[in-house]
């Protein structure tokens, strides 16, 4: 099974390097120079696949360190991650709206109580300063626009 | 300028205001992220990055060389007080580090490991200022085919010197090389792999890919272990106190790792990790008593600890001579040094003297300034450990959003973070190593330039990489060391 994910790895390069490939032999020619900006692209995607196809059989002698990775990996916590990926995603999504303030104090707040930091004073301190004294330094000390989004300041 | 002038110079930036402050600042930083498991230096540096920009650009590097060392400096602590390493660095430190703090002597080992550090870092810098120069001068003679042939080098060693499976570091190093080709080409200016997408004309900025890479990711292993209670638990450290007898013991190692450590820095791609564990080998195979070794011994402590902080400082040399980083931390270094507008290479030394003398002066206050920060505080700074997991992951996740916007002002790059973030967590659950990506990622640029220049000189002929003996040399030694793992693969099996 666990070969099997290397050569499931394998073959999902080479479709990569293949589309990467498609790509390259598609880019306009350029006449003056010797060597075109199509070099480099075709050399690499034709040694990924090599490299791809390579893994394809060499699979078997990692195996061993594969494994201890794989252990480590508990299904349950699949769910937090995706919780906190659309958190994430949740964030930059509505930062040029909100503004960097509102949103990084709502994100930090509930990032942290969701992920199991029930002490309720201490999170809502952090996830207030933090962004607060963040934006002041990057906004009037280092003249760094953060999005101020609907706060006026 | 000769050496001894160079270095005036740069100890009066090291001793200047600002620069005691960003030294500080730095080391201090460096050994916080290093302490923390999950978090390692080319994360702090890469957050940093977008503080940096509009500084004077030795400072910055100061900065920079500070968390980068304090952080080797600081990772051994959760090493030797909690068996998790906090950078891979150390991993070897806790080999005889933690089974000393079982024994109740989590004091004199935590002394141990700073007085190995600092003695390591210190010699590596005194070889450091010794040699860089005199590479630059053999480097200024290098053209395009000698240029592309030494980054071929370095992400040939990076590959194979690099943990596990040598074919999934290349192609982890052949992916970074591809991220690169997106953009608008710098010759011909057609536009590659865009997909018509404005966003995407200017290439992919290189935070983007050291947060997404290394920050996020490392983020994902801090959500799935935030449970991991081992991390609460910090012990009584003890008396901090040697004795003579310690010292003595302590004596042979630093002597024998300091230089080891340094030349295992300067080869690209064996840095801090490898260096560690092949001192910690090489001192056990000459033991009197190699049984004592896991168990406690002193000398198994001293000599990865040595090494590893020696091996810091000897990267700077391929980094700050050729402007070739030969790791994933120097890799994300060059890169804001090339944002600053500094071109580390030969010319450093004519152009910018202030930048490489005031680093290495900085780095001997900075070795300083950690041995004092280490020893008396050490039990205090270890309370860092017991930092609530849950909200060191928000606030992670909000300093890259940050540093990633604050560079660019667009969401898109945003989203391209998050991507890469994905890709990186990939990669460590299927162990694909992420620094040949990173090294790949930044060098690719100047790589395919040098080709294409090499290329044009001879128009089109690919022999002009033959006609020049330091090429051939250096893609001999490229060769070469792919044979390295499999002479790693088979002393591992014999080990067996």
């Amino acid at each position: 099974m666990l070969k099997s994910a290397d050569r499931k790895i394998s073959v999902v390069l080479i479709a990569l390097a293949i589309g990467y490939l498609i790509l390259s032999y598609q880019l306009p020619p350029y006449e003056f120079v010797p060597v075109d900006s199509d070099l480099m692209p075709k050399a690499l995607g034709y040694l990924l696949i090599a490299l791809a196809v390579g893994l394809f059989f060499t699979g078997k002698s990692d195996a061993d360190e594969d494994k201890k990775e794989e252990s480590t990996t508990s299904k349950s916590e699949t769910p937090a991650l995706l919780a906190v990926t659309a958190m994430v995603l949740a964030y930059i999504l509505l930062l040029e709206v909100l503004g960097f303030v509102i949103v990084t104090v709502l994100f930090v707040f509930f990032c942290s109580w969701f992920l199991g930091y029930k002490k309720f004073k201490v999170n809502a301190t952090v996830s207030i300063l933090f962004p607060v004294i963040l934006y002041y330094i990057f906004n009037y000390l280092l003249q760094i626009r953060l999005p101020a989004g609907i706060l006026p300041f | 300028m000769n050496a001894m002038q160079g270095l005036l110079d740069g100890f009066q930036i090291a001793f200047s205001l600002e620069g005691i402050m960003f030294v500080l600042i730095g080391v201090a930083a460096g050994t916080l992220i290093g302490m923390l498991p999950g978090l390692g230096p080319i994360t702090a540096i890469a957050i940093m990055i977008p503080m940096l920009y509009g500084m004077d650009p030795t400072l910055a590097m100061v900065l920079m060389a500070g968390v980068y060392y304090g952080a080797v400096f600081g990772g051994s602590t959760a090493s030797i007080l909690l068996n998790a390493p906090g950078i891979s660095g150390t991993v070897a430190t806790a080999f005889d580090g933690y089974p000393m703090a079982q024994q109740g002597k989590a004091g004199q080992a935590l002394a141990i490991a700073a007085i190995s550090s600092f003695t390591g870092g210190t010699v590596s810098i005194v070889l450091l200022m010794l040699f860089a120069p005199a590479l630059a001068s053999v480097a200024v003679s290098f053209g395009p085919v000698e240029y592309f042939a030494l980054m071929f080098m370095g992400l040939a060693a990076i590959s194979s010197l690099s943990e596990g499976s040598t074919m999934k570091a290349l192609i982890s190093g052949v992916l970074g090389l591809m991220a690169v080709t997106v953009g608008i080409d710098a010759q011909t200016g057609t536009p590659r792999f865009t997909f018509g997408n404005a966003n995407l004309l200017e290439g992919i900025d290189f935070l983007v890919v050291a947060l997404g890479l290394f920050a996020i990711a490392e983020v994902a292993f801090l959500i799935k272990n935030r449970n991991d209670d081992s991390l609460a638990k910090t012990q009584n450290i003890g008396s901090l106190k040697l004795t003579k007898k310690d010292f003595k013991e302590m004596r042979g190692p630093l002597i024998r790792h300091s230089p080891l450590g340094f030349i295992m820095g300067v080869l690209p791609g064996a840095g801090a990790t490898v260096s560690s564990f092949i001192s910690y080998i090489t001192e056990k195979r000459f033991a009197k008593k190699p049984d004592e070794f896991g168990k406690g011994s002193i000398k198994g402590l001293v000599a990865p600890e040595t090494s590893n902080n020696a091996a810091t400082s000897g990267a700077f040399v391929p980094l700050l001579s050729l402007g070739i980083p030969g790791s994933g931390t120097t890799a994300v270094m060059l890169g804001a040094l090339l944002v600053l507008g500094i071109n580390p290479g030969p010319l450093l030394f004519q152009d910018h003297p202030d930048v490489f003398w005031g680093v290495v002066a900085s780095m001997y206050v900075g070795n300083l300034f950690l041995l004092v920060l280490n020893l008396p505080l050490i039990p205090y700074i270890a309370k860092i450990l017991k930092i609530p997991r849950p909200l060191l992951i928000s606030l992670v996740v909000m300093f890259c959003i940050i540093g990633v916007y604050s560079i660019s002002f667009n969401v898109f790059d945003l989203y391209l973070l998050l991507i890469f973030g994905v890709i990186g967590y990939l990669f460590r659950i299927y162990s694909f190593p992420a620094p040949p990506f990173i090294l790949a990622f930044v060098l690719g640029g100047m790589m395919e330039q040098s080709l294409r220049q090499a290329l044009t000189i001879s128009n089109g002929d690919f022999i002009i990489f033959l006609e020049s003996p330091i090429a051939i040399g250096l893609f001999a030694v490229s060769i070469l060391s792919f044979a390295f793992p499999f002479f790693k693969n088979r002393r591992v099996k014999k080990a067996r």
